[in-house]
Formats: C-alpha cells, structure tokens, sequence
C-alpha cells in the first residue's frame, strides 16, 4: 500500500501473482528461472535472477548479457536477438505423447 | 494470509458491439431499472457531434462524453484523461462523498474492447485505481450475419466479450436467430448470451437447431476459433504455467483470443483471464470461491489443441 496515494502499489507483471510472502516470491524467481531455461536453452539463451531485485538477466551464446524487467521484455528481447519469438508451440516442445491428465 | 483490503477501485464496465447495435438503447433500459446504480457514464462516439449523451443524460446520475475520435484508437488519450480525472476527483471526497464505484464506458461502435483494455492496462495511474468488471457486447441480430462476414471489427468485439446481449431479436425469424447464436456460440464459446428487445431483457425462445454460418476468413490464412479446455494437473505449479503462458501469448497472443481460468497458487486460487496479448492483472479469489480450480479455456486459432497440453506437459516435466 502507497503511504501517500493510500492504493496498492502499481500492480507487477501479471506473472507475479500467486506469491504473497517473501518465501514464495523467492520460490518462485528461482522456480522461474529453471523453467525459462527450459525454453531458452534450445535457442541458446540462458536466464538468471539478477539477485538484487526483480527481473532476469538474459545472456545469449555469444556472452551478451541484457537485464529484463519481467517475462513479456524477456520475450521481446530474445525475439529481437533471434528475429522470431520463441514458439512454446515448436514441434520441438509438442512432439513427445502427453502423459495421462 | 494478511486481510484484503477494501478495493476502492473504480470498476469499469464496458459496453461494446458494431455500430447501430443499441448499445444507447439498452444502456437506458438498463439505467432505468437501476441495473447499474449511479454508475457514472462515460460515452465515447465516433462522430464529432454527440447524439447519445442527450438520450442517457437524464437517466444517468453523472455522464461524461468523448466526442470526436474511436476510444480505443484515435480518442485514446480523451478517455485516459477522463478516467484520470474520475480517479482524481474520487480521491478528493470523503468516504461518504463519493457515489457508485461504478463506471460504465459505451464505446463508439467503431471500437475494439481488447484495445481499451490494454490502453487502461498501460497506463500507469488507472492500471491500479480501475478495474474492469465486465465487457458487454451488443450483438444486431438482425444484420449480425453480414457484419459477421465482412467486418474483422465485428468479429473482434464478439470474440472480446464476457457477456453478450442480442438486440432486435424480435425482427427475425426463429432459424436466423438460432443461426446467429450459433455463430456466435462458436466464436465466443465461453461468453454466456441474453437478449433484448429495445433495451428490454427478452427471454430467447426454444429455437430449431441450426449450423452456425460459414465465415470466411476475413485476414488472409485465418483459421477458425476454437475452445481448448486444459485441466492442470497437480504437477503443474504456477510458475512453470506463467513462464509457459507468458512466452505462449507473446509468441501467439493475436491467435490466442481469449484466455481465461482458475489457478490455484500457493497465495490462494488465482482468477486468471487474457484477450490477446492483454492479461488482466490476476485476482486471488475467496478460498473455496469456485469449485473448478486448476482448469484453464484457451480460445484461439491456428493451433491444435493436443499441442497446447503437449508442450505444457513438456515444460512440467522437471
């Protein structure tokens, strides 16, 4: 809550939600990251929490590093680096079977 | 869990469909019968000569119009401004000053409710003093089949709305109307459809099955829209479901119509809903508030179904 407008803070990226304490924002950052890896590493991308706050730090294979303020800039970035964005739909991500659901 | 504060939030409702669709006319009926309490009104035309706001102002309790430029394009900055000086005006009363939290925005016919959304998301003072409640859409059934077919803009409203209203549905027969439900039903399958008769609610009657009209692609290589239903399996957690949705909808946000669904998160389950690339900023709902948690409808095209639960097992696979 904002002492001087008496509203909640600007609300963060939508994909911040769903983390209410420090415990779980923290679980979720590192969680984030493993996962954004998964993605990325096919591409030659790897992501990484900063540490001193939200966001991530993108390098590519070639050692550049761009920090990020959320996912949606994450994805913009490495869409401009790559020329396409990356397609969680790529036969790559979608050719092995579904397990029972 | 800390106590929700009390959202003091204006909640926004927008009232969309094509032009001539009696957005004005049921928005009177609707004001009449105190539907909307002292909402306050905000009216946004095309033209640059106002009609609409001398029809609503003596139903309304406040009303504000935006004459001269669409809402969601040209007329952007005008409704920025306006629902600044709502929020502005707001935080200078008292508690007992202020009216309805209630805002209602007819928008001008020409207007698509996913750009309003996103203009109302970006910028930085309404992203946390508005919240959108509801988007109405006024479908014509009387010409809905030809805008339907011709018009992208038509098409993009439907796809849009939470609820939607049929209007002169007394002006044609029983196959067309079903016909027109049906097409409706198809592009916007979770959207739930009522009707009205110059602005008066009307029961829709037992209709003869009917096919829903073949619509031709209007943008070239457009598929048609389908529902997806994805239940979350309990090794899905949130964050791999975020960092999958995230990069899903900016690689795919303008086949992805709609997104929407109950997640369940460490903080309490999560009310999650997207039109396009827009994610509204995710509610945490009341513990035990909805019974079908971890079940997400993805509405879109150019995708099979089957790969979406694919990739989404792919990423949850640690």
């Amino acid at each position: 809550m904002c002492n001087a407008c008496g509203f909640p803070t600007r609300p963060g990226h939508w994909t911040d939600a769903g983390a209410d304490n420090t415990g779980d924002r923290l679980r979720l950052q590192l969680r984030r990251a493993q996962i954004l890896n998964k993605l990325l590493s096919g591409y030659g991308f790897n992501a990484r929490t900063p540490g001193h706050g939200p966001g991530f730090a993108l390098s590519s294979f070639s050692g550049r590093t761009t920090l990020v303020p959320d996912l949606e800039a994450l994805w913009e970035e490495s869409a401009r680096q790559l020329g396409h964005p990356i397609d969680p739909l790529d036969p790559r991500f979608t050719s092995s079977a579904p397990s029972a659901q | 869990m800390t106590a929700q504060p009390v959202d003091s939030r204006l909640r926004l409702t927008i009232l969309g469909g094509y032009l001539g669709s009696g957005k004005t006319t049921w928005l009177r009926h609707q004001l009449f019968d105190g539907a909307f309490g002292n909402a306050h009104i905000l009216v946004n035309e095309a033209a640059e000569t106002p009609v609409d706001d001398t029809l609503l102002a003596s139903r309304a309790a406040s009303l504000t119009t935006l004459a001269g430029g669409c809402a969601c394009c040209t007329g952007k900055n005008d409704l920025i401004t306006a629902l600044r000086t709502l929020c502005d005006q707001r935080s200078r009363q008292t508690a007992t000053e202020r009216g309805s939290n209630q805002v209602i925005l007819e928008t001008s016919g020409l207007a698509d409710p996913a750009a309003i959304l996103d203009a109302i998301r970006n910028d930085g003072v309404l992203v946390h003093h508005v919240r959108i409640a509801e988007i109405v859409v006024l479908v014509d059934a009387l010409n809905a089949a030809d805008q339907l077919h011709s018009e992208y803009l038509s098409r993009a409203q439907v796809e849009s709305a939470d609820r939607m209203v049929l209007t002169k549905v007394d002006a044609v027969p029983d196959a067309t109307l079903a016909a027109v439900i049906a097409t409706l039903k198809q592009l916007n399958p979770s959207a739930p459809i009522e009707a009205a008769v110059k602005g008066q609610p009307f029961s829709i009657p037992e209709l003869p099955s009917a096919e829903p009209y073949d619509l031709p692609s209007i943008a070239a290589g457009e598929a048609p829209i389908m529902p997806t239903k994805i239940d979350i399996g309990d090794d899905i957690d949130w964050a791999t479901f975020s960092v999958w949705l995230s990069a899903l909808l900016y690689a795919r946000g303008d086949d992805l119509v709609r997104v929407k669904g109950v997640f369940a998160t460490p903080a309490g389950p999560l009310l999650l809903q997207a039109v396009r690339k827009s994610v509204q900023p995710p509610e945490l709902l009341p513990p035990g508030a909805t019974g079908r948690k971890n079940q997400i409808v993805f509405i879109g095209r150019g995708y099979e179904g089957d790969d979406l639960r694919r990739s989404l097992d792919y990423f949850s696979r640690s």
